[in-house]
């Protein structure tokens, strides 16, 4: 069957123009739920990204009492180069160093600094275990906490946990936001093919009785929803990395370490994206394609 | 051309629309159906281009069983049959060329073809000089013309007309069955549901009379009773 091109292009046209309002509502919708799909995986790519790096040498840092005797901190530091069962590396951080650290942290609110001097901070080690399992993790903790001279002893794996805890659940209400969402979209996208069709159901009528085949009849619909879900899409993986360089941004500005590992790597963006653009379209065009197929029977 | 075997339409609730009906028709023929409302015409023009299928029975179109035909073959049997209908079914949006022009379209048929027949077929009908008016414009025998030079345009082997001149005067009754006569001296195998006497009765063609879905009448140079 040979499609005329200009007929296709033609009718197509006519009908997105004839439904501007439903036409834009369900692009918006597409857009809406396909930003939402993607931000929930940009923010499990991001929890990945930053667990992987704290996983990689998941620290414990011991932080002793600011006026600690020199011969409590020997002491503790010869049971950490004693210890090389559990202990594979550790630093000692100085006050004037934690001095700088603090105020690298708190560059944004210098009333903060102000009001702090090296002499009142911890000094403390930083210390990588050997097995990041997070039970030995624990018995570290456990092992330096009540030594003379430590203050407190915090280990990564709790703030991680809570973190993955956090960011699991927020994703997971994103997820199921945009799932719905995205189900509103392919009905929506649906219900417009079909006003589509019964605004145009006398033409059908008459295409059918001088015998035009199914699909002459079903293609502009479908190409009417393929376009829905590709400008749709489009305008969604537009946001979406406008909205990551925006986080990045921030994140960046922040200068915090901890956060930064939250940046997603422009490959992923990149992935998520194809990922968007093919889901648009597929739903676009499946669904008017079900609906074009539904409602033929004039 | 048209061949209908034992053929029976029973719609829901049990209205029984054709019993039985067998019926022979030759390529070239020019046969009216005639019969009260619901004696089952309609029916019968429904199941020649397949918009129904029958319960029972076969029918032969060009020598094919089309109940056998697959659901896509449908389209391809209907262009070789031109559909007229009392309310002539024209797109309002179209204008006289393009309403006719649409028909060649939709089927593939390339812009030259198009562009050679459409002027071809209105000047048949007598509609040249109207080719730019939409159809509101014109007047009900008018329209009908155009509704069968979009059925004819295709040049199809068979034209079924649904009370063609349902909607018209006298008059205009007469000019549009010249028409349909013309369109059969080119060989076009027609049939025609009507309710109108005095044209079966000056025509003088075959007549197959329906009643209650049973064809209780056929006649080769017939009249309405």
């Amino acid at each position: 069957m040979a499609l005329n091109v200009n007929y296709v292009i033609r009718e197509t046209g006519s009908n997105l123009v004839r439904n501007v309002g439903l036409t834009v509502a369900s692009i918006l919708t597409v857009v809406v739920s396909l930003v939402l799909v993607g931000t929930s995986f940009l923010i499990r790519q991001g929890v990945e990204n930053a667990t992987v790096k704290w996983e990689g040498g998941i620290e414990l840092i011991i932080f002793m009492e600011p006026k600690i005797r020199p011969e409590q901190l020997q002491a503790i530091e010869a049971s950490l180069e004693a210890d090389n069962s559990g202990v594979k590396d550790f630093e000692y951080v100085d006050q004037d160093r934690a001095y700088m650290e603090f105020k690298q942290l708190f560059k944004d609110a210098p009333e903060m600094v102000e009001s702090v001097t090296p002499s009142i901070l911890p000094p403390s080690f930083k210390v990588v275990p050997n097995d990041p399992d997070a039970g030995s993790v624990t018995a570290l903790r456990e092992q330096y906490r009540n030594d003379a001279g430590v203050k407190d002893v915090v280990s990564a794996d709790d703030t991680i946990r809570t973190m993955k805890g956090m960011t699991g659940f927020i994703s997971a209400l994103v997820f199921f936001a945009a799932a719905v969402l995205a189900m509103t979209s392919a009905v929506l996208i649906f219900n417009t093919i079909r006003m589509a069709m019964f605004a145009r159901r006398r033409e059908i009528e008459v295409m059918k009785l001088v015998g035009a085949t199914n699909w002459f009849i079903r293609v502009p619909f479908m190409i009417e929803g393929f376009i829905q879900g590709l400008v749709g899409s489009l305008l969604a993986v537009a946001s979406l990395q406008v909205l990551n360089r925006i986080f990045t941004e921030r994140l960046n500005q922040r200068g915090i370490e901890l956060l930064s590992s939250f940046a997603v790597a422009n490959g992923d963006v990149t992935t998520i994206s194809i990922a968007l653009l093919i889901g648009g379209t597929v739903i676009g065009m499946v669904f008017s394609a079900v609906a074009a197929s539904l409602y033929l029977d004039v | 051309m048209i061949k209908l075997e034992n053929v029976t339409k029973v719609y829901r609730g049990d209205v029984v629309a054709l019993k039985d009906a067998t019926c022979d028709i030759q390529k070239g023929e020019f046969v009216f159906l005639v019969g009260p409302s619901g004696s089952g015409k309609s029916t019968l023009i429904r199941l020649l281009n397949k918009q129904e299928g029958p319960q029972a029975g076969r029918i032969f179109v060009a020598g094919k069983d089309i109940a056998e035909l697959s659901k896509w073959k449908v389209p391809f049997l209907r262009r070789n049959i031109g559909c007229v209908f009392q309310d002539n079914k024209l797109l309002s949006n179209k204008t006289v060329y393009e309403n006719v022009a649409f028909a060649l379209e939709v089927i593939g048929r390339p812009r030259h073809v198009v562009k050679t027949q459409v002027p071809a077929i209105l000047e048949l009908v007598g509609l040249a000089k109207k080719h730019r008016n939409y159809p509101e414009e014109l007047s009900g025998g008018e329209q009908q013309r155009v509704s069968i030079a979009r059925a004819f345009v295709n040049r199809p082997l068979i034209l079924l007309a649904d009370e063609p001149t349902g909607n018209l005067d006298p008059a205009t009754s007469v000019g549009i069955m010249r028409l349909l006569d013309r369109i059969n001296r080119t060989g076009t195998t027609v049939i025609m549901a009507t309710h109108d006497r005095t044209i079966v009765d000056t025509m003088r063609r075959r007549v197959v009379e329906l009643d209650r879905g049973t064809i209780i009448r056929d006649q080769v140079r017939g009249v309405y009773e």
